[in-house]
């Protein structure tokens, strides 16, 4: 299968990284030798064969200086800054192409090399415009701090600049191509990564440009990592132009929440203001990437945002009151009602601190309906079993198997970052895809066995022709979507997909921890909500309607006012005014995930924690915080007054939920697919179609994407095009 | 005006074996230093229907001895014709003129289920009518339809095809034409244009030989490499190795244009000095040799050589490289003394300017600085300081590039400053004396 | 050590001080005195010139009151000190140097207790 769009840059590129797998030619002669000794500047090094001139000085602890090199893109060689000279040889080599050879002595700093980065800086700053002062890569710019290492003090450029007309490529991206240098990384991504030719070069020399060719959207969900994969100024965040300079902004260590991924990221402030997320490596989660979302949808999180407590008064209208009114009066219903008259159900984006309180809590007033809006099956093993609902195979295990099928989901949209993964494999190692669903564009090809429930049921009792590619697959992973488990039937197809899971897993004859089972979420709550011991999806509720209900951060619209009683009171606690605030009594602001420190569990299991970047705008508090204090007022106090001691609390119910950056294998698969095929529920006929098709259902999906500009806008140029949100360029 | 010879571009494809011509072993023979070359006589031509006067169908060619005992040379083995096009000593006829042998050995490998192709680069004009699977420039329309003409008839005449000339081996040909880009005539950017992708070089290694087109293992050999190779297996090795200097054997195409009386495409021996190729066969300069004021031998990238050095030198690869030159594709364009020579060499790098690729930066930037300039030298209108810097800055392309079309821009630059540099003070002293720097109208403090 | 020396010194022989300003204590209780008249001479001024939102009243109490704070003070030297930045505070006030929260500020406790428990906490602020 040629996957790869150029095959010789793809091995050059291959035989870097542990792609090695998809590499034909040279794998032989890999296996045959030993590690190669080579030198730099003298110094000897022990390199794999087949390592590039580049890699192996960066083993030596030698940075080379490059443009067109990216780690995780093929290798160019076109911008020619990495060259150097090698001994007795004539020409200089470029270091991020040219593998190594048995004794060479590599010279990172002789005259030679020198020059030949003096004179490629020299080459790339001619046509590269003065505009440092006004560019928003200032302060971290490659060009600038290389030009600063390596280049001349002085131009002898006197000839007139090129200069390129700017492309409206989006709402997120801004571009000013006459800073391009032409090093075509984002192109490399747009192709390799991202899954979308929407990139190319046009023209020769000097009139080589970057673009669309036909002006359009650039359009892909991972269409903003193109900015830090620029070295220079030419694209830009749209939304971040002009706001903030790097070296003024303060910057946190944080996790994302606005899918079930959980990318790891970086929030940079100022004055108590999110001026933009950036990514974060973790090799295991999102490799270096985010998505749009992540990455833009932080506007939201200054718009639509409660910041002081209200009441309901008499005329019905919502009052701004104090924190004391507010504790007060949900302290008094709560102290009102008895056992299953309250209950709580948690939204999306509530942390497990939040939810171990609001659980303690409602414990103490003897009351178990304790919800989460996601619906996950809960007879056969429910979600007693943990390897029932997480993605067990893991993001980066997805890169070991060959046979991948996908139940019910659409990656691309529901998690963007494990799509990519699954891109990322499907194009160096081989991995084969095959789809139960709506047959949407995943950005890879896959087999698309068709969108009836019939399949599954095809599938699992090993009629379908499929069938035979599953046995045949050595490390097969089964993947369903929690979308799919939402419908009525979700138990069926849980039990369906389970069964299909453990035949493969029989058949393929992996050993004993290799994972196949695999769900994955779409909210960040889901996977503590339900390891702390939350029921999954509000028919309990539903059937059994409460006099108090808390609603934790609740925006899905699960419930509404016509499902409860009339006198009934409604708390909601979160932190916009979304579908869950209208409908309350009793608002009470909490904070976002940039301004708490609170824990998170991925879809795999594996506990991460946001810290705080911002205060919480007005008198918004954290929520457990908030919980904290109502239990007071309603004289069951909760045991813990710190984070430290709410985490040791969750530790007391779910170790997992604190051993951070760490994930707690589920095992028990047999016995949950036992007690799966226990379940006797009937397939309905609907088809499997998830409610994220394309790419305007993507960018609005939970409270705080949808009170951003940014997202709106986005949602706006997909359906309408680029053009349609095109604002006036500043500069 | 440009008069250049670079053939590039015949595709040639072999579906299951490898390139099939080969020798047996030839005795090495002793014989007198040769001291004179050339002129060559008829009977040892190789390119019987140079200027197309005879028939040039098939069966005009088979007269002419074409494809004779092709079935023969094929099967005495690959290594037999390896052998045999060592000993001739056959240097690429692209430019670079690396042996010929030597590359196609590196074919010679165990088959790992790939198949090999050779690609053959004619981008100029296709003076064999029986190269095999050729890719030529769009330009040439009259050319490329006479050659599928010509490969058609030979596939009719089952020489080429399944059993090609009923030695065993299949042999397909196929004419891509390519859209005339100067870039498409290096090997790898050629095989990423017959891929239908941008002519644009790819990186080096991995080279052709193990990853060409299609992934698979190739082969790029110059139209003229590949045309004389038949004529070598059957006249033997020894035979081409006779003309010559040593390492510089066989016999070439010169192509002579420029201010000559008749311009003209000749065979003629290596190593025939460059003032006997001119006056024998193109007619002398025009106004006689005193009126000859440099020759750039080998098409438009080599540095130009002046007229002293005309006179002695020998057209052959060592002996231009020692004149701080090179052979190229023994395209000699002639200039005589009414030439502007700086406009001359602007022209050139503005070609090459508009032949970059735009993938490295040296090139990309490099050759359109180098080239602002130079038109500001034709002008006069530079410092004599920049004399020097544009030296330097085509220093700092000349192998600093992925493909050597960076380094074909430099050089004519770094020949007319060695050769030409006091017309270009001059120039600059004339320009400087019409358009005298303003005198300050306020006095500066 | 200064200190320590001049506790050796009293005791070998008669203590001698060098006086700041009052030779005795009754001339330190004079400027005394004389600025506390002052000061409230000048209440009136400050309160209409400030624009506070207290009375005269209120503020001459707020002198007295200050005066108090200090009343056990018997050394001279310690007294003059405190004469001086007192003087210092009223020239500042008269010559309207302050502004009205500096002059406020004789009004306001100088550190409130920090809350302890929990609800405290949670309604004074985000992290107390």
């Amino acid at each position: 299968m040629l996957r790869l769009p150029t095959v010789g840059r793809a091995l050059a590129g291959a035989a870097k990284s542990s792609l090695a797998a998809s590499s034909t030619v040279r794998t032989p002669v890999r296996a045959a030798s030993n590690m190669v000794e080579v030198f730099v500047d003298g110094k000897p090094v022990e390199v794999e064969p087949g390592t590039t001139v580049l890699q192996a000085c960066e083993k030596a602890g030698i940075q080379i200086p490059r443009f067109c090199y990216h780690e995780r893109l093929s290798v160019a060689g076109n911008c020619r800054m990495c060259l150097v000279e090698i001994e007795k040889a004539p020409k200089p080599v470029a270091a991020c192409a040219m593998p190594v050879m048995k004794g060479w002595n590599i010279l990172t700093n002789s005259e030679k090399t020198r020059k030949a980065r003096e004179g490629v800086m020299e080459f790339l700053l001619a046509n590269h415009p003065l505009d440092c002062p006004i560019c928003d890569q200032g302060g971290e710019c490659d060009l600038q701090d290389q030009s600063m290492q390596f280049g001349s003090d002085r131009s002898r450029f006197s000839e007139g600049k090129r200069a390129v007309e700017d492309k409206n490529i989006g709402p997120l991206i801004k571009t000013i191509m006459t800073r391009c240098i032409q090093c075509t990384r984002c192109v490399r991504f747009a192709s390799e990564i991202a899954g979308v030719e929407d990139l190319g070069t046009t023209g020769r020399g000097n009139n080589l440009q970057i673009g669309t060719y036909v002006e359009k959207m650039f359009m892909s969900e991972l269409s903003g990592n193109v900015i830090d994969v620029c070295p220079v100024g030419a694209l830009t965040s749209k939304p971040y132009a002009f706001t903030a300079r790097p070296w003024e902004t303060r910057k946190t260590e944080s996790i994302d929440v606005l899918d079930a991924v959980g990318s790891n990221i970086l929030v940079s402030t100022r004055g108590g203001e999110v001026m933009r997320v950036m990514p974060r490596l973790n090799e295991d989660v999102n490799e270096e990437w985010i998505s749009d979302k992540t990455r833009f949808a932080y506007d939201g999180l200054k718009r639509q945002r409660l910041t002081v407590p209200m009441v309901k008064d008499d005329s019905g209208q919502l009052t701004v009151t104090t924190w004391e009114d507010a504790l007060t009066r949900v302290a008094g219903a709560l102290q009102s009602v008895q056992g299953s008259e309250v209950a709580a159900i948690a939204g999306g984006m509530a942390d497990a601190e939040a939810l171990v309180s609001l659980k303690d809590l409602l414990n103490r007033l003897n009351s178990e309906s304790l919800c989460t809006e996601e619906l996950f099956p809960m007879s056969g093993a429910g979600s007693d079993l943990r390897s029932n609902y997480l993605l067990n195979s893991r993001i980066a295990g997805i890169e070991e198997s060959d046979l991948l099928l996908l139940v019910g989901t659409n990656p691309r949209y529901e998690a963007p970052l494990f799509n990519a993964r699954i891109r990322k494999s499907w194009l160096h190692n081989e991995l084969r895809v095959a789809m139960v669903g709506h047959n949407v564009d995943l950005s890879y090809t896959y087999d698309h066995l068709g969108e009836e429930t019939a399949v599954l049921k095809e599938l699992a009792n090993g009629t379908h022709p499929f069938c035979q590619v599953l046995s045949a697959a050595k490390r097969p992973v089964v993947v369903v979507g929690s979308s799919a488990l939402q419908r009525d039937d979700g138990a069926g197809i849980l039990s369906a997909v389970s069964a299909i899971a453990q035949n493969a897993r029989t058949s393929s004859g992996v050993e004993e921890g290799w994972k196949v089972l695999n769900v994955l979420h779409r909210v960040a709550s889901q996977v503590a909500a339900l390891d702390l011991g939350y029921k999954a999806g509000v028919d309990a509720i539903r059937n059994n309607p409460p006099k108090v209900l808390f609603l934790l951060g609740a925006d899905a619209g699960c419930i509404t006012r016509a499902d409860l009683p009339k006198d009934s009171l409604i708390i909601y606690q979160g932190h916009h005014g979304d579908a869950g605030a209208p409908m309350a009594d009793i608002i009470l602001p909490s904070a976002a995930y940039t301004e708490k420190n609170a824990t998170y569990v991925n879809t795999e299991g594996r506990s991460q924690h946001t810290r705080v970047a911002v205060t919480p705008p007005g008198m918004a508090r954290e929520d457990w915080k908030i919980i904290r204090a109502v239990s007071e007022l309603a004289g069951v106090a909760l045991p813990y007054d710190s984070v430290e001691e709410v985490r040791s609390r969750l530790a007391e119910v779910s170790p997992n939920l604190v051993r951070y950056d760490d994930v707690e294998e589920a095992n028990y698969f047999k016995q949950a697919n036992e007690l799966a095929q226990a379940v006797n529920q009937d397939l309905l006929a609907a088809p499997l179609v998830p409610p994220q098709l394309t790419a305007k259902d993507f960018y609005m999906t939970d409270s705080i994407s949808r009170a951003s500009q940014t997202m709106a806008k986005c949602v706006k140029a997909v359906t309408e095009g680029a053009a349609a949100v095109d604002e006036p360029s500043v500069c | 005006m440009l008069a250049r010879r670079m053939p590039w571009g015949a595709v040639e494809r072999q579906i299951a074996p490898r390139l099939t011509y080969s020798t047996a072993a030839a005795q090495p023979q002793v014989k007198p230093k040769k001291t004179k070359f050339g002129p060559l006589s008829d009977q040892d031509r190789i390119f019987t229907n140079l200027y197309g006067r005879h028939d040039w169908r098939l069966k005009g060619s088979l007269k002419r001895g074409d494809w004779y005992k092709t079935k023969e040379i094929i099967l005495k083995g690959s290594d037999w014709i390896l052998n045999e096009v060592k000993i001739s000593g056959l240097r690429g006829r692209g430019g670079a003129g690396f042996p010929t042998g030597m590359k196609w050995s590196f074919m010679n490998k165990p088959s790992d289920g790939r198949p090999k192709y050779l690609v053959v680069n004619a981008d100029e004009e296709p003076w064999v009518s029986r190269a095999a699977y050729i890719y030529i420039r769009g330009e040439f329309y009259n050319e490329s339809s006479n050659l599928q003409v010509a490969i058609n008839e030979a596939y009719k005449a089952g020489l080429i095809g399944k059993n090609a000339c009923g030695s065993g081996y299949d042999f397909d040909v196929f004419v891509a034409r390519g859209a005339g880009a100067y870039i498409c005539g290096e090997e790898t950017a050629l095989i990423e244009s017959l891929e239908g992708k941008q002519g644009k070089p790819r990186l080096k290694p991995p080279f052709p030989a193990d990853i060409g087109v299609f992934g698979c293992p190739t082969t790029v050999a110059n139209v003229e490499t590949v045309a004389v190779a038949p004529q070598i297996c059957r006249r033997g090795g020894a035979w081409f190795a006779s003309f010559g200097r040593e390492r510089n054997s066989g016999t070439k195409l010169f192509n002579i244009s420029g201010h000559v009386n008749t311009p003209c495409t000749v065979e003629e021996e290596m190593s025939i000095p460059l003032r006997e190729l001119i006056e024998r066969h193109a007619g002398g300069v025009r106004g006689g040799w005193d009126n000859l004021l440099g020759v750039i031998p080998g098409g438009s990238s080599t540095p130009i050589i002046p007229r002293h050095v005309c006179d002695e030198v020998l057209m052959d690869f060592d002996d231009l490289v020692r004149a701080e030159t090179a052979l190229g594709t023994a395209a000699v364009i002639v200039m005589d003394k009414s030439t502007d020579v700086i406009r001359a060499i602007a022209r050139l790098v503005e070609f090459y300017k508009h032949e970059s690729c735009g993938q490295c930066t040296p090139c990309r930037e490099g050759v359109d600085w180098m080239d602002k300039m130079m038109w500001r030298f034709v002008r006069g209108e530079a410092a004599v300081s920049e004399i020097d810097m544009i030296w330097e800055l085509s220093k700092q392309i000349e192998g600093h590039t992925i493909c050597a079309l960076g380094d074909g821009a430099a050089w004519p630059v770094q020949g007319l400053i060695r050769h030409f540099r006091p017309i270009m003070e001059s120039r600059i002293a004339q320009y400087n004396k019409k358009n005298p720097a303003r005198e300050p109208e306020i006095e500066m403090i | 050590m200064a200190s320590s020396a001049a506790t050796r010194a009293a005791a070998s022989t008669a203590k001698v001080v060098k006086p700041i300003l009052s030779r005795d204590l009754d001339e330190a209780k004079r400027r005394v005195r004389e600025l506390y008249r002052a000061w409230y001479r000048e209440v009136p001024n400050t309160v209409s010139l400030f624009q506070l939102d207290i009375t005269t009243r209120q503020g001459r109490d707020k002198v007295k009151e200050m005066f108090d704070k200090n009343k056990h003070v018997t050394d001279p030297r310690v007294i003059d000190m405190l004469v001086i930045k007192g003087k210092m505070e009223l020239q500042e006030t008269i010559n309207v140097w302050k502004q009205k929260t500096h002059v406020m500020r004789y009004f306001h406790e100088t550190e409130e207790p920090r809350p302890t428990d929990f609800l405290s906490k949670f309604y004074r602020g985000h992290d107390p």
